[in-house]
């Protein structure tokens, strides 16, 4: 187990007040959170910021912390000294509120785990609703499919310890659907109490990331790339679409960055999305005699200069 | 196993189809009724209908009810401030795909 600075976290000293560490806190939590932030990492500093800050807020969870002594750094290898937080009284409560139990094992180790705000002791109660994120093709959308998807749920057992259960889930997605939008599955969530109903289980909807294809709400991009002759003189294209291959007439003189709209070729739906072709002009490279002596000649045959519109052009 | 004995599970979309009750969001999201009532005084959330128990919200105000929630608990944030930051939200992600459209990628 590795040792952690939640000073260090928070970036600031070890005599810090109270309000600093707040301070400190609040600053940097606004600055990570993952609903704000779009760093990468922002979830997994936002994890660790609240651990940090559910251990220095506390003034007896910061005693005792600190009691562990100052030469202790980041990634040490680190085991709690036998008997190491006697002498404090832990009055328990909120501690991890928010936070779920997901804490570092360093953490745990320290103040165990915590199984977070359960369901209170109701003989009878409808059971929690859960959420989930899925990732599915965009292909799914245009024709709708039939996906099997497995979600990992944490369950806490006999012991209050919480694991990783997971489990299949069969699921329809409709045809039309688009990135976050919610499917509720209805009775899929938690089990209910005594009599209770199980919960609804919500899917947010996700698009695995496409190399090809951008979408925006119920329209999708395609860059396509011409040569520079196809784009001056024309050119009958095979352009890929989620729907498969379609064949485009590229209009004679297309400038790069022009859009070619496919009306109703987007994501289905009423009105359906529509698929927007952006033309992109990549040069051939001058990397032989032949290309370079082809260039030369375009260079002759052209009385063309392309910075005739800027301002203060010398030439 | 039998391919064809294979049942799908089907629900409906939220956002297009469903129209929740204040009693229903409160469980969507695991929120307590006390703050979906602040939010909707300061015109975070827009419910139609007169009473409480009359409301409807849409299928969008789940992702926003429950955006609301975590900012309110992660960020200690009150509800004129979660109002504010779910507009400013709104924004950029407005914005963003703006850029995205004119920008390209």
């Amino acid at each position: 187990m590795k040792f952690k600075d939640y000073y260090e976290t928070l970036g600031v000293p070890r005599n810090a007040t109270q309000d600093d560490v707040k301070r400190a806190y609040r600053k940097l939590a606004r600055k990570y959170h993952p609903d704000v932030s779009k760093d990468p990492d922002a979830e997994a500093r936002f994890k660790e910021l609240g651990e940090a800050y559910a251990v220095l807020k506390d003034p007896e969870k910061r005693a005792a912390y600190d009691q562990m002594g100052s030469q202790w750094k980041t990634g040490q290898d680190f085991q709690p000294p036998p008997g190491w937080d006697a002498g404090f009284e832990f009055s328990g409560g909120d501690f991890g509120a928010g936070l779920g139990g997901d804490h570092s094992d360093f953490f745990e180790a320290l103040f165990g785990r915590q199984a977070g705000a359960g369901p209170r002791a109701h003989r009878q109660a409808q059971g929690q609703d859960h959420h989930a994120k899925v990732l599915i093709d965009l292909t799914d959308a245009y024709r709708g499919a039939q996906r099997s998807i497995s979600l990992h749920m944490p369950v806490l057992d006999a012991q209050g310890h919480v694991t990783m259960q997971e489990r299949k889930l069969d699921v329809s997605i409709p045809q039309g659907i688009r990135a976050g939008q919610h499917l509720r599955l209805a009775g899929q969530g938690a089990p209910g109490l005594g009599q209770g109903t199980a919960g609804d289980l919500y899917l947010e909807i996700a698009f695995k990331p496409d190399s090809q294809f951008r979408v925006d709400g119920r329209d999708v991009y395609l860059n396509l790339p011409l040569a520079p002759w196809e784009a001056a003189l024309g050119a009958s294209i095979a352009a890929p679409t989620p729907e498969g291959p379609v064949q485009l007439t590229i209009p004679p003189g297309s400038a790069a960055g022009r859009q070619l709209r496919l009306k109703g070729r987007g994501i289905p739906g009423s009105p359906p999305g529509d698929l927007y072709v952006v033309l992109a002009i990549v040069l051939p490279p001058a990397d032989s005699d032949a290309a370079r002596e082809a260039y030369r000649a375009m260079a002759k045959a052209f009385d063309f200069n392309p910075r005739t519109k800027m301002k203060g052009d010398p030439s | 196993m039998n391919p064809i004995a294979m049942t799908f599970i089907q629900g409906p979309v939220v956002e297009e189809e469903v129209h929740l009750t204040l009693v229903e969001l409160c469980q969507a999201c695991s929120a307590a009724e006390e703050h979906v009532l602040a939010w909707v005084f300061e015109g975070a959330l827009e419910p139609v209908g007169e009473s409480p128990q009359d409301w409807r919200f849409t299928g969008d105000s789940l992702r926003r009810a429950r955006l609301a929630l975590r900012l309110t608990r992660d960020l200690e944030i009150n509800p004129p401030g979660v109002a504010l930051a779910l507009d400013l939200l709104d924004e950029i992600a407005d914005l963003r795909v703006r850029l995205q459209r004119t920008g390209g990628s």
